[in-house]
């Protein structure tokens, strides 16, 4: 890699060389008149005066930057020769004037737009036997000059990070989450020790001023802390949260992380040059290393992630026209060296757990229907191909572990195009959910139909259950299936007129939070999907954000300032829906929980836990008394320390109050107003008054 | 059940207890002051007079006369039992807080910084009627003290007629001089307008309502900063209890962006407060909008508050709230 690298500069730097020298040409040239008499004789030549420089007079012929080998002609009698030089000189003359062409038994060839040609035809494949290998023939000369002795690079010095994830040694699996507030200003980091009841203020695990100029992520196990800044990033992580490696990338804007996290994709809206790419660029984390960099177009927001990774990190994928473009990590090159020819490709997803790719295309005009396939990678054998008819659009969501993969369909019963546009308008709009079982064989595909409007989808993360939004406002409700192994897909239960925007599920399954964000005020429902009951039902008033912690214990819901101007914070609830914590921060902007790496434990070892959590849940359910109670203590000796400082002051205030007791007697006339009582037995008269009410005549007996 | 006080117009800009308790005086941006039996909440009759909003109120200790001060540029002394008006002083400009003193013999107010003329302390001696004359307009205080800065939002007789608290409209609180005028000490704890000061019982603590949304306790003497109540709304009032240790905070959105928040989540609610703990026990709701003043009866056992919404609420406290106790 460093050796190609090296190359690309040095033929830049040649490059720019001779263009150096057509500029010394030209301003010789155009010197002010120094013309001698004419019956002057030169006696000097050109060679005494300008030796040096003439020696470096730019020469087509004889310049061997110019010269470029072409191997792997194929070889062939005297008789073909001329056919042969023509089929060459077509390829090369599309570079520029051949100046010189020579065929040894090897060929060789001269060209201007030597370099060019080189990129453009290195690998040129002029029949199925004969791959071109093209070079410059000054790289020969180079490549000469390499030592034979091979020098060891002398190491880097190692930097000891310390332990970079000794957050989850933490013997009380307290999750860290990272909070922006006073819009931007101040960055912390809390560790969440909200279950200790009495503690009113999360635990501060760090806290910087203008830590980050924009936002900051976690990478996917939660090992760094991404900060941006106009200059690049910076990666933090280790118990003090120490600068771990730096990545200059002016302008960044966007970020995603390869799932294993060693490598990182920016963006950052700069204009693309041609010979640099700069607008996307891959960074190895680990060495700090620019891996490649790639150009883009301007709406990249809208796309990010552009470059979807496969969950080992071992590819990255991403989407032109007609194209689906795999590359691989060990090369940074792309997959085989081509990529996929996909016609008319609109979307396209990796499996969470294995190096599979789902890609759909819509219907083509000579009534192909439209396409849901999956490849395997490298392969790129198909192991399932789904026709679809009547297609407006597709959406695919994978089940986390990778067990289900649904496609959301949204079918038409009348298209039209659009006269003015060209664009396809589509009437009677309804719902299919394509339901690929992987793990079954040959990934049998369930169907399940909806009428009404879908707003969201989501499947239980570890789980074969999904729910789904439909409906038009206020008739919303929201839908669970069940996936059955082996066996049907049946509806669990509809929640008819909800309000609900979106769906939460636990990252460990079952709980679920319906959330209604932004227009719908901030109401929240929190249902166990195991026996679908309505744990609680709650608000958090205009709430923006739902984040579940990474295990699943806790919810938080935020109102931010990027989303709304007032009341913003943020509030912990449980799983259950109980609120834990309300906390309110000026201008809370953000707040992520910092991820978890997959746990170490088997599938066995989680069975035996599940089996056994009577007797693991009474001993910490005592730890979490003992603390609990350790707090109330510590909380207790605060407020008796208070009250105790308080006590004393007062005691002061009120001798010096009580001297002064004379003279407030003097201010007020000699009344003692201290005590509102004195006054009123002093002063108060009992008087008695009687009132006529009413007068009533009742005649008794005429007699 | 809080007994409400209907009878003002437009919102209620100030509420506060005659000395034994058994009166209301409530000022409103309407222009009539209106006093109430705290008892029963029946009205006892109004003050009439005014032409702008009355912004301040204040009541002699033996309850035989009455402050006013407004935004139609007066100061006007009534007479309790009559309602009559007795002085009318002639302001510059908009009088934004007024007292009498301890004795009652002095009264000050304090006038806005606008339409040229600087923000002023004014004292008068009531039985000076060369000061206090009526038909000619006002005569000259009795002191006259200019502030410098930013104009002052709130102020209140210190305890032993020496001095007045005063709070700005930048958050500082300020202590003058009454016999010299000089500025004696000035703290700067709050980061916004100071929107309301009153003092403990026995006046030897102050406690202060900000729109930096907390509220905080000080020494009256030192001004020595000593708690603080942390909410997330703007605070417009707040007392401490004659009884208790406990301080109620009130306030909210203000009126312009009142139609962004909810009341349903009751962010316009009387906030109660442990005075030393810093630690929030219990909220009353009721209010439509802000509240704008509050007030703790003299025995504690009750108070009100006074809100945008018009009208004042008088809560007498449930057996709970007594039974309720801090451990430590």
């Amino acid at each position: 890699m460093a050796a190609e690298k090296g190359e690309r500069e040095g033929r830049k730097q040649r490059r720019s060389e001779s263009a150096a020298d057509n500029q010394a040409d030209m301003t010789y040239e155009e010197e002010p008149d120094f013309s001698d008499p004419e019956d002057f004789v030169d006696d000097i030549s050109d060679e005494e005066l300008l030796g040096d420089l003439l020696k470096n007079k730019p020469n087509e012929t004889d310049s061997i930057d110019n010269v470029i080998i072409v191997d792997n002609i194929p070889v062939v009698g005297n008789d073909r020769l001329p056919k042969l030089q023509n089929v060459v000189r077509k390829i090369y003359e599309k570079f520029g004037k051949l100046v010189n062409e020579f065929y040894p038994m090897g060929d060789e060839d001269k060209t201007k737009g030597a370099a060019e040609a080189v990129k453009a035809t290195n690998g040129y494949k002029l029949d199925k036997a004969h791959t071109f290998a093209v070079n410059l023939f000054s790289d020969y000369d180079k490549y000469e000059n390499v030592s034979d002795e091979w020098e060891p690079p002398s190491p880097k010095p190692y930097k000891d990070l310390g332990n970079l994830r000794y957050w989850l040694q933490d013997p009380d699996c307290f999750d860290h989450y990272s909070v922006i507030y006073e819009g931007g200003e101040k960055t912390a980091i809390y560790s969440n020790s909200v279950h200790l009841g009495a503690v009113r203020d999360p635990t501060v695990v760090e806290e910087r001023a203008r830590w980050t100029e924009t936002y900051v992520r976690w990478s996917p196990q939660g090992t760094y802390l991404a900060t941006l800044h106009q200059k690049g990033i910076a990666l933090w992580g280790g118990p003090k949260f120490d600068q771990i490696m730096r990545f200059s990338h002016p302008g960044v804007q966007l970020i995603d992380f390869s799932p294993c996290e060693r490598f990182m994709i920016t963006f950052s809206p700069m204009p693309p040059k041609a010979d640099e790419p700069q607008s996307i660029v891959i960074f190895d984390i680990r060495t700090g290393q620019r891996k490649r960099g790639f150009n883009c177009e301007q709406h990249a927001q809208a796309t990010w992630p552009i470059f979807k990774w496969s969950s080992d990190g071992k590819f990255f994928a991403r989407l032109a026209t007609d194209t689906l473009s795999v590359y691989e990590t060990t090369t940074f090159r792309l997959l085989d060296n081509k990529s996929l020819k996909i016609d008319g490709i609109r979307d396209f997803s990796w499996s969470p757990s294995d190096n599979y790719i789902a890609y759909w295309v819509p219907e083509q005009d000579t009534n192909i229907p439209a396409r849901v396939t999956i490849i395997s990678i490298p392969s790129r054998t198909e192991l399932c191909v789904r026709n679809l008819f009547s297609v407006a659009d597709c959406r695919m969501h994978w089940q986390k572990n990778g067990d289900f993969l649904c496609v959301k369909v949204d079918r038409y019963s009348k298209a039209k195009k659009a006269e003015d546009t060209g664009q396809m308008k589509y009437a009677g709009i309804y719902y299919n959910f394509e339901l690929f079982r992987i793990r079954e064989k040959q990934i049998p595909v369930d169907k399940v139909e909806c009428k009404e409007n879908v707003l969201a989808f989501a499947w239980e993360p570890t789980g074969n259950k999904f729910a789904f939004i439909h409906g038009e406002s206020p008739r919303i409700s929201v839908s669970f299936y069940i996936v059955r192994p082996q066996g049907k897909v049946d509806c669990l239960k509809v929640f008819e007129r909800r309000t609900a925007n979106h769906l939460f599920w636990s990252p460990t399954g079952q709980f679920i939070v319906l959330a209604g964000l932004r227009n719908l005020n901030g109401v929240f429902e929190f249902i166990d999907s195991a026996d679908m009951t309505v744990m609680a039902q709650t608000e958090h008033f205009m709430a923006t954000d739902v984040e579940w912690d990474p295990t699943g214990r806790y919810v938080m819901t935020g109102v931010s300032w990027w989303g709304h101007k007032v009341d913003n914070g943020y509030w912990l609830w449980s799983f259950q829906g109980r609120l834990l914590q309300k906390q309110q921060l000026d201008r809370f902007c953000q707040l992520l929980w910092r991820p978890r790496p997959p746990t170490l434990l088997s599938v066995d070892d989680v069975k035996e836990i599940k089996k056994n959590l009577k007797k693991f849940s009474q001993r910490f359910e005592a730890q979490d008394r003992l603390r609990q109670s350790t707090v109330s203590t510590e909380l207790l000796e605060k407020r008796r320390k208070l009250m105790d400082d308080y006590e004393r002051y007062r005691e002061r205030v009120e001798d010096e109050f009580n001297s002064q007791k004379d003279r407030r007697i003097a201010f007020r006339n000699g009344v003692d107003t201290d005590e509102l009582d004195n006054l009123a037995e002093a002063d108060y008269e009992e008087e008695v008054i009687e009132f006529l009410l009413k007068v009533e005549e009742t005649i008794l007996d005429e007699e | 059940k809080p007994i409400l006080l209907h009878g003002h117009e437009r919102s209620i800009t100030q509420i506060k207890y005659s000395r034994e308790g058994d009166l209301i005086f409530s000022a409103s941006k309407d222009n009539q002051p209106n006093v109430w039996y705290s008892l029963n909440g029946e009205r006892l009759g109004t003050f009439q007079g005014h032409n702008g909003a009355v912004w301040c109120i204040d009541v002699n200790w033996d309850t035989t006369r009455f402050l006013t001060g407004s935004a139609d540029n007066t100061c006007k002394l009534w007479d309790c039992e009559t309602g009559k008006n007795l002085n009318t002083l002639d302001v510059k400009n908009a009088v934004r807080s007024c007292g009498f003193s301890y004795s009652g013999k002095l009264l000050m107010y304090s006038t806005d910084k606008t339409m040229g003329h600087p923000c002023e302390i004014h004292i008068f001696d009531v039985s000076d009627s060369s000061q206090m004359s009526t038909f000619t307009g006002s005569g000259e205080p009795m002191m006259r003290i200019p502030i410098s800065g930013s104009k002052i939002t709130s102020a209140v007789w210190g305890p032993m007629e020496e001095y007045i608290v005063a709070g700005t409209e930048t958050g500082e609180i300020c202590q003058y001089d009454v016999k010299t005028g000089e500025k004696i000490h000035e703290v700067r704890e709050h980061s916004k307008q100071i929107k309301d000061l009153q003092l403990s019982l026995d006046s030897t603590m102050l406690i202060s309502a900000s729109k930096d949304t907390t509220a905080k306790l000080f020494d009256t003497a030192s001004l020595d900063h000593m708690k603080t109540y942390k909410t997330e709304r703007p605070v417009n009032s707040a007392a401490i209890s004659p009884l208790q240790d406990h301080v109620v905070l009130g306030g909210g959105q203000e009126a312009m962006d009142v139609t962004t928040s909810s009341t349903r989540i009751g962010k316009f609610d009387a906030r109660f407060y442990h005075l030393i703990f810093e630690e929030e026990f219990g909220r009353v709701k009721g209010h439509f909008g802000p509240i704008n003043s509050l007030a703790f009866h003299p025995d504690g056992k009750s108070y009100s508050s006074g809100g945008e919404d018009g009208y004042v609420r008088v809560h007498y406290f449930d057996q709970e709230y007594f039974d309720y106790r801090f451990e430590f």
